[in-house]
């Protein structure tokens, strides 16, 4: 069916073709069963028409006659006016010269003509021996023969061949209903489904153009963030500058209160320095243009290093902290400063967030990092995978809630607000940290138990043993 | 609308807009009971899955006049259900007029907003002003608790662009009625577009009274 009939169909819900909702089968076999019954022929033909269904046996009559000249010519002008008249919305019994009749009934749906069926040749019940039109048709007729041919000729009452065929018919517009309600169905069907598909390509459309803003609006933000930090940085450099010539005295002795003051100053002002470096460090990472200088890196010494700038703070807390390298770890490829953030980043929030009493553990294993593409599935397409260094920073703090563990990494996020003025920071240290770990193709993970602890487990490639 | 001059015939095509459970089906179906078997077609239920409308229902309904023009109404019903929109819009093309079926009881006022709303938006979509389109709003479920009175319905038509029908389209009080008031409006803003008086030789009085001739209840049938 071509596209401008179905778009018909739904406008209207009209029948086109009576062959469209029609299927010959089904109407060759109810014509066949009503053949059976009543030994009655039948033939359904389309508007158009075209034949859909032809049930009948050649009659004896029939085929005698048309041994006969004049008697094939009458025949076929007879079945070729039967064929093409048209019934208008009226039953014509239409004769024939052997004394038999035609029923001609019109098929209509929802008003419309659709088609029409044709019962017979049968010889009304009522006539009484072959006709002058039959008996004369041609000087060389046998007429015993043509008598003993009519009278085996089916016969009808004509009340109960009008009853017959307005059974058929029924039948056959019931078949055209059904027909144009599957036919309306699967039209729908499809035009629903095409519809539907065209709304969702036009909200995909208006979700990709609000992404691509979103994307631009962020780049912005990025860009936004990196000019201010520059532009703070350079006088903070000048205020520390000048703290730190004060307090070594180039201005003269300070008193102790003075001293105090100053020492106030510098730190606010070290503090604030970190942060803009933070945002800095982001803004590169976000651009991609952060370089690393990749070489190989011990792990333990990476971690004794973290530990030992920590120590000092995790002493005053009463935290416990613990270093804790596996056997036969190797070595780490990646940029050692680069590294030393990531951990120290890690390593300074599990000491933010532990309890007096608690402890952190840092720890560094070999494991692997998991090859590309969906586990286990196809790995043969897919590069195998690569031996890893796992890194794990494990504390004993109150953990994070499940439903923000999705969004830690997210820039300036924190879990609750509260949280930033009890222990501070802008909530970048994660977001540093994650970008860090994937401009190392390395992975982050993180698990944690409200209550009892959180571990970040960080995956990077291992060096080359020959590295 | 459909014209085929050389069979003197045209087509309406007329839907039964409305929120879910409001009753278009059962105006359908109240219509084939109450008409004659001559005017009324079969009742054509597209696929429903729990008795409720999937694509359509469609009711064909033929009137041949007097004067030799043969007038026939297909009547549609949407599916009310709100996930079917597509369904709806494809359904709507081409309409002539629509009947908004709207639910009495007070509880259902705000799903009747919404729905008409969606009409006023799908029409929009496939290129109709829903200014020009005619729309009557039958007011079914009359005989349910709680819902809007008669005087309210009244002060209502009163403000109304679209003209107000009653109905328990359940015992098919009202149906008719709908029905010719949604041709009445149909066939005056086509007699203004088309000028069928013209080109068919048939008035819009002269119309409305072969229209009120043929779709009057069937003698045998009674509103029940």
């Amino acid at each position: 069916m071509q596209d401008d009939t179905s778009a018909a169909d739904i406008l209207m819900g009209d029948v086109v073709r009576l062959e469209d909702v029609l299927s010959r089968e089904s109407v060759t076999s109810v014509s066949k069963s009503f053949f059976a019954l009543f030994g009655l022929p039948v033939r359904v033909i389309s508007q158009e028409g075209d034949l859909l269904a032809d049930v009948h046996r050649d009659r004896p009559l029939c085929n005698y006659v048309n041994t006969l000249s004049n008697g094939e010519r009458e025949c076929a002008d007879t079945v070729g006016l039967v064929r093409d008249v048209e019934p208008n919305g009226q039953t014509i019994v239409h004769p024939c010269f052997t004394g038999a009749v035609y029923r001609i009934a019109p098929l209509a749906h929802q008003g419309r003509p659709i088609g029409r069926l044709i019962i017979g040749p049968y010889v009304p019940a009522e006539t009484q021996g072959p006709p002058a039109s039959l008996t004369s048709i041609d000087g060389s007729i046998h007429l015993p023969t043509a008598r003993e041919h009519f009278d085996r000729m089916p016969r009808v009452r004509e009340d109960i061949a009008e009853e017959l065929s307005a059974h058929l018919k029924g039948v056959v517009e019931l078949l055209v209903f059904s027909g144009h309600r599957a036919q309306l169905a699967s039209t729908m069907q499809v035009a629903s489904v095409r519809e539907n598909y065209r709304e969702l390509a036009e909200k995909n459309e208006a979700l990709k153009t609000s992404y691509d803003e979103l994307k631009q609006l962020d780049q912005l933000k990025s860009t936004f963030l990196a000019t201010v930090s520059h532009e703070l940085r350079t006088p903070l450099t000048s205020i520390i500058g000048y703290t730190e010539m004060l307090e070594s005295g180039a201005a003269g002795a300070l008193s102790d209160g003075q001293a105090e003051f100053l020492n106030t100053i510098r730190g606010k002002a070290d503090q604030l320095l970190g942060l803009i470096s933070s945002l800095l460090d982001l803004g590169r990472l976000e651009a991609k243009s952060l370089e690393l200088h990749n070489e190989a890196v011990d792990p333990r010494a990476l971690l004794s290093d973290v530990g030992s700038t920590i120590v000092p703070n995790a002493n005053r807390r009463n935290v416990a902290l613990d270093i804790k390298v596996a056997e036969g770890t190797p070595k780490i490829w990646g940029d050692p400063v680069r590294l030393q953030q990531i951990v120290l980043n890690l390593a300074d929030n599990a000491l933010k967030f532990t309890h007096e009493g608690g402890e952190v553990i840092l720890g560094a294993e070999p494991g692997e990092l998991d090859a590309e593409g969906p586990e286990g599935l196809g790995a043969a397409l897919f590069a195998a995978s690569r031996p890893a260094v796992v890194l794990t920073v494990r504390d004993s703090g109150m953990g994070i809630p499940e439903e923000s563990l999705s969004r830690i990494f997210d820039a300036f996020y924190q879990i609750d607000a509260g949280t930033t003025r009890a222990h501070g920071g802008a909530g970048l240290g994660l977001s540093i940290v994650k970008q860090l770990v994937d401009g190392h193709d390395g992975t982050i993970e993180v698990t944690s138990a409200l209550g009892e602890g959180t571990i970040f487990t960080v995956k990077l490639p291992a060096a080359d043993d020959n590295a | 609308m459909q014209i085929d001059f050389a069979k003197k015939e045209l087509t309406l095509k007329l839907v039964y807009y409305g929120p879910a459970l409001s009753g278009k089906t059962t105006n359908l179906r109240a219509i084939h009971w109450l008409g004659t078997s001559s005017t009324c077609g079969e009742l054509m239920t597209l696929e429903t899955q729990n008795d409720r409308t999937l694509f359509f229902d469609m009711l064909p309904i033929t009137v041949s006049s007097q004067s030799g023009l043969k007038i026939r109404l297909k009547l549609f019903t949407v599916p009310g259900q709100v996930m079917h929109n597509a369904t709806r819009r494809l359904v709507l093309q081409a309409t002539d007029g629509v009947a908004f079926i709207a639910d009495s009881q007070r509880s259902e006022a705000d799903s009747n907003r919404e729905s008409f709303l969606n009409l006023k938006q799908n029409l929009e979509e496939i290129g109709i002003d829903p200014t020009r389109v005619p729309i009557i709003i039958q007011f079914n479920k009359r005989d349910m608790e709680d819902v809007r009175t008669d005087e309210e319905l009244e002060a209502i038509a009163k403000q109304s662009r679209e003209p107000i029908f009653k109905a328990v389209a359940t015992r098919g009080y009202g149906v008719m009625q709908t029905l010719r008031g949604l041709v009445r409006e149909t066939w005056d803003k086509l007699e203004e577009e088309h000028q069928l008086e013209k080109k068919f030789g048939i008035s819009p009085v002269r119309f409305m009274n072969e229209i009120e001739l043929n779709l009057k209840h069937n003698p045998g049938r009674r509103e029940r």
